[in-house]
């Protein structure tokens, strides 16, 4: 009793196969970000602490290692159907029609995503256009919203991956 | 529109909940065809997605995560079950008391109920068996007992809560739910040694030995001080939130890898892969969510939602009563942070009318949800207490439903009774 991922969600039992690419890459990530996260804040506590010295100003950059770090994890959970999501009801369906719903669901899933990534790189493209600058550490700021429209594609990506596996048990 | 704007927003969101799309994609979607079609500026959405999580406080979130993560994989639950038996002694349903108490003290180490509610079940399962305590009951014990985790500090309820109710402080919050979370888990003491009694299960066989109190003290001190460098720690103003959990993270680190000697490296690697996934999971839905509650703000459905409700009645205590009432409907549907970021935007302007502390209402709203987490028939606790008790969630129900009554109680008494919440927080100077 130690997967954490399944107790959070369970996720329907569809049959598809485990992923090609395989999930423990964005877990590597996920796991560095945590680390670095952690250590930076540490850090930031200790030389405070024992110093009057306060980087605060790098929270920043914490926070947005904190986004990219959801947006990876993001990804990873739609790869192994780890999301929160009421399957109460889907479950009593015959598992075909389970199938074709998880195909519906996986399409709105990739549409509000594609439509993410799209609207944040214009997002971006303004802050880059008009030299956003960010109130901490003064850099251009789309060097962070960057990760947005980035990451918000490798989701797209885990979702389509997700829907060619489901669609491969519609068809067998 | 603020009508049309409306069904779209919540109508479209619970129609897709049901049929299984991702909580945050079913908020997200709903918020961005309401922002097209009443034709709000569609780049509010990268815009909010970004800036709903982007933001210090919730740093405190997967920091948290992490810090309870660590504890539990260094074995803590284990040593406190051991002292907290040699307290009890053997006496029956003494097993079913330190289940209790050791859900309390950890949950002052984690914030997330299910995680605590598996750690005590699988300690204590073996043990509650052989003294003849049905699966049913060991499952719906610590599933009840594991909820309290989200309202003794620390809390990532509280966490999302402060972070989206501008200008309520989370120390104030930790500091009030302390109290009842306490009374929550208390209440459990009496239905569980009367079913115990009842039952007649739960005796001590004789050749029982009682631990040793000083040995096993020595061993459990390290995790009963966890709750206390962390909320001492926050309390004192040495630390914010997110810096006390950071040092709470390195505290466990230190008596996982020099004290108790039960974490390495791919045990602390788990710990932070599987921290980062439950972050995720949670933060994606906090970042869609402030998609959909943007949407429902500016075309003013949830002043409209919120006038609705109070229409149907002027009378104080009947609002609060439904309002507990939709909550544990609620809770027992969906996972408490997601409750916060559906129900909040509807509830806060309700709150405001008649004056309440917003304080106390997110000590009383975790409560709610605390009570659903263990709820059938969809009850996140409940979900991971039979499977590792080994029992199907149907027969956990005439046990279960002592527990929630119980609990309900107590929550009566803190939504009728503000100062059961509100004094701790008053006195230390935090509200």
């Amino acid at each position: 009793m130690t997967d954490h991922a399944d107790i959070q969600a369970p996720g329907l039992k569809l049959g598809e196969r485990p992923p090609a690419v395989p999930e423990s890459l964005e877990r590597m990530a996920g796991a560095a970000i945590m680390a670095l996260l952690c250590l930076i804040t540490f850090a930031n506590v200790v030389v405070r602490y024992f110093t009057n010295i306060s980087f605060a100003f790098t929270e920043e950059f914490s926070v947005a290692l904190m986004v990219v770090g959801a947006l990876v994890g993001t990804g990873a959970a739609f790869a192994t159907d780890r999301h929160i999501r009421l399957t109460f009801l889907v479950e009593r369906l015959p598992v075909a029609k389970q199938r074709l719903l998880e195909m519906a669901v996986l399409a709105c899933c990739l549409g509000l995503f594609a439509l993410l990534t799209w609207l944040a790189a214009l997002y971006v493209w303004d802050e880059y256009r008009f030299e956003v600058m960010s109130p901490g550490l003064g850099i251009p700021q789309w060097r962070y919203t960057v990760a947005l429209p980035v990451c918000s594609l490798l989701i797209c990506l885990r979702i389509l991956g997700r829907m060619v596996r489901v669609w491969r048990t519609v068809s067998a | 529109m603020v009508v049309e704007g409306s069904i779209i927003l919540l109508g479209g969101f619970f129609a897709m909940l049901f049929l299984g799309m991702p909580l945050g994609v079913a908020l997200g979607i709903a918020g961005m065809a309401v922002i097209a079609l009443a034709k709000l500026g569609i780049m509010a959405f990268p815009t909010n997605v970004w800036t709903g999580i982007a933001k210090y406080p919730l740093l405190a979130l997967p920091v948290f995560i992490v810090a309870g993560m660590m504890f539990e994989k260094s074995g803590v639950a284990e040593r406190l079950v051991r002292f907290a038996e040699a307290c009890i002694g053997n006496r029956r349903g003494g097993l079913a008391i330190v289940a209790v108490i050791v859900c309390m003290i950890l949950g002052g180490i984690s914030g997330s109920g299910p995680a605590d509610a598996a750690a005590v079940a699988a300690v204590l399962a073996p043990a509650m068996l052989k003294q003849g305590y049905p699966r049913p009951y060991i499952a719906s014990l610590t599933a009840a007992a594991g909820s309290t985790a989200i309202l003794i500090p620390p809390s990532i309820a509280f966490i999302v809560y402060s972070v989206l109710v501008p200008g309520v402080s989370l120390n104030a919050l930790f500091l009030g739910g302390l109290v009842p979370g306490v009374l929550a888990g208390l209440s459990l003491l009496a239905p569980a040694i009367w079913l115990a009694k009842r039952g007649g299960f739960g005796a001590p066989s004789p050749d029982d030995v009682r631990p040793p109190l000083w040995r096993t003290f020595k061993e459990a001190i390290w995790g009963l001080l966890a709750p206390i460098v962390i909320l001492g720690g926050m309390r004192s103003g040495v630390f914010t939130p997110t810096e006390a959990a950071v040092v709470a993270v390195f505290y466990g680190l230190f008596v996982g890898l020099v004290i108790y000697r039960t974490l390495d490296a791919r045990k602390i690697y788990e710990v932070l892969a599987q921290s980062a996934e439950i972050s995720a999971v949670v933060m994606i839905i906090i970042a869609l969510a402030s998609v959909f509650a943007h949407a429902g703000s500016t075309v003013g459905s949830f002043d409209a939602a919120a006038k609705f409700l109070i229409g149907f009645t002027a009378n104080e205590t009947v609002m609060l009563l439904a309002i507990t009432v939709i909550l544990l409907i609620a809770g027992m549907l969906i996972d408490g942070v997601s409750i916060f970021l559906v129900f909040l935007p509807i509830l806060l302007p309700i709150a405001k009318t008649y004056g309440w502390d917003l304080t106390w209402f997110g000590i009383i709203m975790t409560m709610n949800i605390a009570i659903g987490q263990f709820t059938p028939p969809m009850a996140v606790n409940l979900m991971v207490t039979c499977k590792v008790s080994g029992c199907t969630m149907e027969s956990t129900v005439p046990w279960v439903l002592w527990f929630v009554m119980s609990m309900l109680a107590a929550l009566l008494l803190v939504t009728f009774v503000p100062e059961i919440a509100l004094f701790l927080p008053r006195r230390l100077g935090d509200l």
